[in-house]
């Protein structure tokens, strides 16, 4: 299958990045530095580790999925090596979705790496892994999918400094759920104009940090696995149209 | 015989927005390749070239006009199982050993193994690249090698055409010479080559037919033979001692003759006949021929000639 070939030969470059490697190194380090910290307040120490393993495991997968993606496409434009790929039979949309899974499966194997240390590390601190904590990784897993095609429909058209701007800060926006939701019952009509567009057209990347509720107990989600479902579906949906979108410019472009 | 490649009226225009210009990069091109042929594409840096091939390949697209390869609409996909191309700069992935690359570009076709492994050890013997640099990386490969793992990335998939733009470019001689003989071989094998070169000798050695193409238009096609037809010989005659009237003479026998020196005089003639009528008259008015040089015309001759000519200089 043309794309898994792709797919394939993007992960041996993208695995050759050095700082894709800083980012997980420093992942790593941070959750590895979870009990350290928590020893240092032994009355919240089972806190500590999960919020600052659950955080590193989202900031570095973020820097990892930006640094890996916005370049996908570009640099096999710059470097002209589209050339010898497109007049094979590849067809664009094959290009297109090899270049997706191939930068989607070096997210998956950071952050299945930050996560297999993370849930070590509770194992070791807390003698056991609450199931609870899976979800916390796998629900940034897909947040980082949503981003990672986010960031392949930029790399269609936008260069990578652009495209990392505009994937970074749609990123903070789509985190800020909370801030938009508001703004779209806001009493000024620009407000709520503008508030409803980016509420309903960007990403709600909030929908996925569910830290809280797994650090804190206390808080709790009302029917937690029709919303984790319903994040994964929504995650799926959007990532699919963004490459449909993607494919749609690229089939256009000339290379 | 069939054609292979089928251009008509082929045209790319770009639209610098800014400056409200529009740039024409290839201008109603007609041209038709036949199959089994190796056909050289010759024009200066920017004459348009390359845009054609990226047209004919789908990589860009025309602004007007259409082609067929192979019997094929130009960008179709089905068609490209059976191309090839060799972009004018061999462009890998630096990580990757000369095996790994072909390994890839088969991956691409959808060849299977076992006979995905043949055909890449067929490929690396052909373009033969040394056995002991297949699995090292191209990092490490000299211009001559990387050019090599680029021809054998064009041949993996056994293609009935191929587009070769500047295969031997910047290669020393030795490597020149075998790249220049493997391309021709592939003439041999029944395949069609679409060569653009701005080594001009080694198109009128192995291209059957020419086309010239400058600032986009089509200024001269045929065969080697035909555009190279009209030798010559220069007369180098003494001048000193001729009268006006026998100069005279021999611009009317040779328009073009240059003035040359104070000394001597340089003709240029064709015919046989003009060249024993021109030795007449100098020894008839007192001269002296210093020498008669016969000369072959060359594609080199041919080309700048034809690019003087549509530049007006």
């Amino acid at each position: 299958m043309v794309p898994l070939a792709i797919a394939r030969q993007t992960v041996r470059e993208a695995l050759r990045r050095r700082v894709m490697w800083i980012f997980l190194i420093c992942g790593v380090f941070l959750i590895a530095l979870g009990p350290v910290f928590g020893f240092l307040s032994p009355k919240d120490s089972q806190t500590v580790l999960r919020s600052l393993g659950l955080a590193a495991i989202l900031l570095a997968g973020l820097f990892i999925t930006i640094v890996t993606c916005i370049y996908l496409i570009p640099v096999e434009i710059e470097r002209r090596t589209i050339y010898t790929i497109l007049s094979k039979p590849v067809q664009r949309f094959e290009f297109v979705l090899g270049k997706f899974l191939g930068g989607f499966a070096v997210v998956f194997i950071n952050i299945a790496a930050m996560g297999v240390v993370f849930l070590m590390m509770i194992r070791f601190q807390e003698g056991k892994v609450p199931v609870d904590m899976f979800k916390g990784v796998y629900l940034t897993f897909f947040q980082m999918l949503l981003l990672a095609a986010l960031t392949i429909f930029f790399s269609t058209f936008a260069t990578p400094v652009l495209n990392f701007f505009m994937s970074f800060g749609i990123f903070i926006v789509g985190n800020l759920g909370s801030v938009t939701d508001s703004l779209t019952t806001s009493r000024n009509g620009t407000a709520r104009l503008a508030g409803t567009i980016i509420h309903y057209l960007l990403p709600n990347f909030s929908n996925f940090n569910i830290q809280n509720t797994l650090i804190h107990p206390a808080q709790e989600i009302t029917n937690p696995d029709v919303f984790i479902r319903q994040n994964i579906l929504y995650a799926l949906i959007y990532s699919a149209v963004l490459l449909i979108l993607a494919v749609i410019i690229f089939d256009r472009r000339e290379v | 015989m069939a054609a292979a490649i089928s251009i008509q009226g082929l045209t790319k225009k770009y639209v610098d927005v800014w400056q409200k210009q529009e740039v024409i990069a290839v201008n109603n091109l007609n041209l038709e390749v036949e199959e089994g042929e190796i056909f050289g594409f010759l024009g200066r840096n920017g004459a348009g070239k390359t845009t054609t091939i990226k047209m004919l390949l789908g990589l860009i697209f025309p602004t007007a006009g259409d082609a067929t390869l192979l019997g094929k609409p130009m960008g179709d996909n089905s068609v490209k199982n059976e191309l090839a191309y060799l972009p004018e700069e061999t462009y890998f992935y630096d990580s990757m050993t000369g095996w790994d690359i072909l390994d890839y570009y088969a991956r691409l076709f959808k060849i299977p193994e076992p006979e995905r492994s043949r055909r890449v050890q067929i490929c690396l013997e052909k373009v033969r690249l040394q056995p002991d640099a297949w699995k090292r990386n191209i990092r490490g490969y000299s211009k001559g090698m990387r050019q090599r793992t680029g021809i054998a990335q064009a041949l993996i998939n056994d293609p009935k055409l191929l587009f070769l733009d500047e295969p031997t470019s910047g290669l020393d001689p030795i490597a020149h010479a075998e790249l220049r003989d493997i391309v021709a071989s592939l003439k041999d094998e029944g395949k069609t080559v679409f060569l653009s070169s701005h080594q001009l000798a080694d198109v009128e050695l192995i291209c059957s037919r020419v086309a010239i193409i400058h600032r986009g238009k089509l200024l001269k096609q045929g065969t080697i033979k035909e555009l190279v037809a009209g030798d010559f010989a220069e007369l180098v005659v003494q001048r000193r001692g001729l009268s006006d009237a026998t100069l005279g003479k021999i611009k009317e026998i040779a328009p073009g003759t240059e003035p040359g020196s104070a000394e001597n005089m340089r003709i240029s003639v064709a015919e046989v006949e003009k060249i024993n009528a021109i030795i007449d008259i100098v020894r008839g008015g007192g001269g002296s021929i210093i020498s008669v040089v016969p000369h072959k015309r060359t594609l080199e001759d041919v080309f700048v000639e034809t690019v003087r000519k549509e530049d007006g200089s």
